[in-house]
């Protein structure tokens, strides 16, 4: 039962919009019928249990995997079936989960070469983009470590190289895969400052996260997944207070207690 | 610290004199072979059958760079390249014995038949990744070759056929030098091709892809395109290097245009001498070429090779090959061209680092 808005109240055009979107591996959904929007300049969290498909939702929007249902819209126009290429060239770009560096690259490299590529607001000659490198590397923090190996970064440092290629590409909206997952408690409160950092430049930032205090510290919306569906979404307060939710992540709990 | 930065800049200073005199005397002695140099009484440096050695080294330098472009820089195994330069060669060999064109109007259509045939090829070929990719374009080497030789129209074969195909033979002065420095400049072009890749945005999202190819495409690096730029452009130079090879050799057929060799060995010569690199394909083709020569006893220096009689010589070139093939994967995986930088110096810890490195 929603209320219908105000009539007062214009709304434009959000910035991504998912209505009904769809993945399918063989018979199991990994996303079934998700629909949300996210608003430009807006800070969103994904939570869910393992297996949620959260993962799967990011390749949908980034381009990897095809819809197998449901509709993607960037500022109003369909995305649906676009190679990722083309995604990161309207401004969308991600991280992922498991960083996937460029390993003969230096540091400094690898951010450039988001510069080199990445959105129509990037794409410049190797000059240019290695200046901007420097820029994203200082925002995330790696400065220092610029000429070095990726081989001789930490797991930390890895995934805030993961987030410097990634801003690098002068995107509009940066999705990024459980970047302080596997952190600990003083990594974690130094990522948080890196992507209160990048959504200060005026990136929309879309994440998702295993850890809850990152949800409640930092986005102003929050989206609960389980099995590929959407349980709740509103303020995070709120949602973690559902029952529904308490109820996804109380029963994933007790079913490992149970296990012998 | 500082000690040793010296030592690597003297190494690096002792390399690069080296490599400029033999390259110097390379490309200079055959100019002794010259009328005008010998009756000024000049020593011969160089005679016929070095420019033809030397002829075949530039054009293996041409190959293994241009496979170093796809195999090296993009990742992509290759092992059908040689039906560029087989392309290449029937298409210059045809214009001219055919069609009658003089050899210079022929020659820049091989290159462009390769990297026509390349993108074709490309585009669904460059979707197969891994083991899968190597195989389906070694399956395409093989299978271009047997088309070109067995393809008839009403009965005649289109392409020669198995008698293979004459050129009649280009009226230039000196002909041995004048094949030996137009291979030269083929390889020349080979070099200064990837020494631009690798500075372009082009190079930055070849090696993107190959480190890894989905990270490639969310940054907006358009993949398909890539790859196919890639294949079109060794496809290209090989090409060249077959146009070249048709009319220096003036006799064409299926076992010395499409040799499926050739594939194994401009990959061996990459990775001996360094994939990924400017100079390393090209210095992995020198040397290997030359030990290829000596084994098959056409080197002027030639000597027995201890318990093999002489017409067992092919089969033991082979077989060292083979050898050498897994000993420079195991132990040099960054190729020669690592020693020459003066970076690092060929060692026993060097050896237990790689096989540390290569091994499981």
């Amino acid at each position: 039962m929603s209320e219908p808005d105000p009539p007062t109240r214009v709304r434009s055009t959000p910035q991504l919009e998912l209505r009904g979107v769809t993945k399918r591996f063989g018979g199991v959904a990994a996303v079934d019928g998700v629909t949300f929007e996210i608003d430009e300049g807006d800070i969103v969290g994904i939570i869910g249990p393992n297996g949620a498909g959260k993962t799967t939702l990011l390749n949908c929007i980034s381009g990897l995997q095809r819809l197998d249902g449901g509709d993607i819209r960037w500022h109003g126009a369909s995305i649906s079936g676009m190679p990722p290429h083309r995604i990161a060239r309207l401004g969308i770009g991600r991280t992922f989960q498991i960083v996937r560096p460029f390993g003969s690259m230096t540091v400094r490299e690898n951010a450039a070469v988001g510069a080199l590529f990445g959105s129509a607001d990037a794409r410049r000659g190797p000059k240019q983009a290695f200046a901007i490198a420097d820029e994203v590397l200082e925002l995330v923090g790696l400065a220092a470590k610029a000429g070095l190996p990726v081989s001789a970064l930490t797991i930390p440092d890895r995934k805030r190289l993961e987030v410097a290629r990634a801003v690098a590409t002068k995107p509009h909206l940066l999705l990024l895969d459980e970047v302080m997952a596997g952190l600990n408690n003083v990594e974690i409160d130094e990522a948080l400052e890196m992507v209160r950092a990048v959504h200060a430049t005026g990136v929309t930032v879309l994440l998702i996260e295993h850890v809850m205090r990152v949800i409640i510290g930092i986005c102003r919306h929050a989206i609960v997944l389980d099995f590929g569906q959407v349980l709740a979404q509103g303020e995070p307060d709120v949602v973690l207070r559902d029952e529904r939710v308490i109820q996804a992540y109380l029963g994933e709990r007790y079913a490992k207690r149970l296990k012998p | 610290m500082i000690a040793r930065a010296d030592t690597h800049r003297r190494w690096r200073r002792i390399f690069l004199i080296l490599g400029v005199i033999v390259g110097a005397y390379a490309l200079l002695a055959p100019l002794t072979s010259l009328d005008i140099a010998q009756s000024a009484g000049v020593p011969l440096l160089a005679d016929r059958l070095w420019f033809r050695i030397a002829t075949f080294i530039a054009m293996f330098v041409v190959m293994a760079t241009a496979w170093n472009i796809i195999g090296g820089i993009t990742g992509y195994a290759a092992f059908g390249n040689v039906a560029f330069f087989g392309i290449g060669a029937y298409t210059t060999g045809m214009l001219i014995s055919k069609a009658r064109w003089p050899f210079l109007a022929a020659l820049p259509v091989a290159p462009v038949m390769s990297t026509a045939f390349a993108t074709v090829v490309g585009l669904p070929l460059l979707r197969l990744r891994g083991h899968y990719f190597a195989v389906a374009s070694l399956g395409v080497g093989v299978a271009v070759g047997e088309l070109v030789q067995n393809v008839e129209y009403r009965g005649q074969p289109i392409f020669g056929g198995a008698s293979g195909l004459f050129l009649p033979i280009y009226a230039v002065d000196n002909r041995g030098l004048f094949f030996f420095y137009l291979m030269v400049l083929a390889a020349a072009i080979s070099i200064a091709v990837t020494w631009w890749v690798l500075r372009s945005r082009l190079g930055y999202g070849l090696i993107a892809i190959r480190e890894n190819e989905e990270a490639a495409a969310v940054i907006g690096v358009n993949t398909t395109a890539y790859k196919v730029a890639a294949f079109a452009l060794a496809a290209a130079l090989t090409g060249l290097a077959g146009g070249i090879f048709s009319q220096w050799n003036v006799f064409i057929n299926q076992d010395n245009t499409f040799p499926i060799e050739y594939n194994v060995q401009m990959i061996l010569m990459a990775l001996l001498g360094g994939t990924g690199t400017v100079f390393g394909p090209a210095a992995g083709a020198v040397l290997l070429q030359l030990l290829i020569q000596f084994l098959g006893g056409s080197l002027p220096i030639s000597a027995d090779i201890p318990f093999v009689s002489e017409s067992a010589r092919p089969i033991v070139a082979q077989v060292i090959l083979g050898v050498l093939l897994v000993v420079v994967v195991i132990f040099v995986p960054r190729g020669v061209i690592d020693f020459f930088g003066g970076r690092t110096r060929l060692s026993l810890a060097y050896l237990r680092r790689s096989l540390r490195e290569t091994s499981l």
